[in-house]
């Protein structure tokens, strides 16, 4: 499991929306799916989670699977292990003096690991082999 | 191609299943899939490029075995990814 955490300088409901709405603002250049660096990407109240580029091109990224704004996020997470097993990220905005803290917290998650049992057990342990990396104390 | 990518697909994982349990030579680890010795190769050249298996010369046979360190390497590529991902986040709340 990675977790990681930053504060922003505004309040949770603004924190909420920067990343949902304008995730294509902050998600990384290089780690783009439709080769437009000026992508846009999206996390939606309805439960789409993908990645469109100027010319229309979209890539789906994940699922959302709770949408609580200005307080929690999860996330079926695509980018790097596919759809069939994808990894799951949760994120969390609390209220903090200064503006508002936001984990991330990335790993295989409960949905995960369900997802994970309905396989093939060998399927499980090379699932295990990433996990254990995820795993490593930072 | 990336750890991660390489790890996309079913077939590779399931040659990183076996190589878990015991190193073994290419031909070895063909006869345990339904694909073909080649298919087998491409897949171990993908793992191997992307740094999870490893290649030892164990006396006149080449034999494959898993890489730990490219495992650590997955989660250093999430790692990362947060990294830039918050910071940026981090400069555009300050707009």
């Amino acid at each position: 499991m990675i977790v990681k955490s930053v504060v922003l300088q505004c309040g949770p409901e603004r924190a909420f929306a920067l990343f949902t709405e304008h995730a294509g603002l902050w998600w990384p250049a290089e780690r783009r799916h439709t080769r437009d660096a000026a992508s846009t990407i999206r996390i939606e109240a309805g439960g789409r989670f993908f990645e469109r580029s100027s010319d229309g091109t979209e890539v789906e990224l994940g699922v959302v699977r709770l949408f609580d704004p200005a307080r929690r996020l999860l996330l079926d997470w695509y980018p790097g292990t596919g759809r069939t097993n994808p990894t799951q990220v949760e994120v969390r905005f609390e209220s903090v003096a200064g503006g508002t803290r936001v984990t991330v917290q990335h790993g295989a998650g409960a949905a995960g690991a369900d997802a994970f049992g309905r396989n093939v057990s060998g399927y499980v342990r090379a699932w295990d082999l990433v996990l254990a990396a995820l795993a490593t104390t930072r | 191609m990336n750890a991660l990518d390489a790890l996309g697909n079913p077939i590779r994982r399931q040659i990183l299943v076996e190589l878990r349990r015991t190193p073994m030579p290419v031909g070895a680890l063909a006869e345990r899939f339904s694909i073909s010795r080649p298919a087998v190769s491409r897949h171990l050249r993908v793992l191997q490029d992307a740094g999870l298996v490893v290649l030892n010369e164990r006396g006149a046979q080449n034999v494959y075995a898993i890489r730990v360190q490219g495992f650590r390497a997955v989660r250093q590529f999430i790692d990362s990814f947060w990294d830039v991902a918050l910071s940026q986040l981090e400069e555009l709340a300050k707009r």
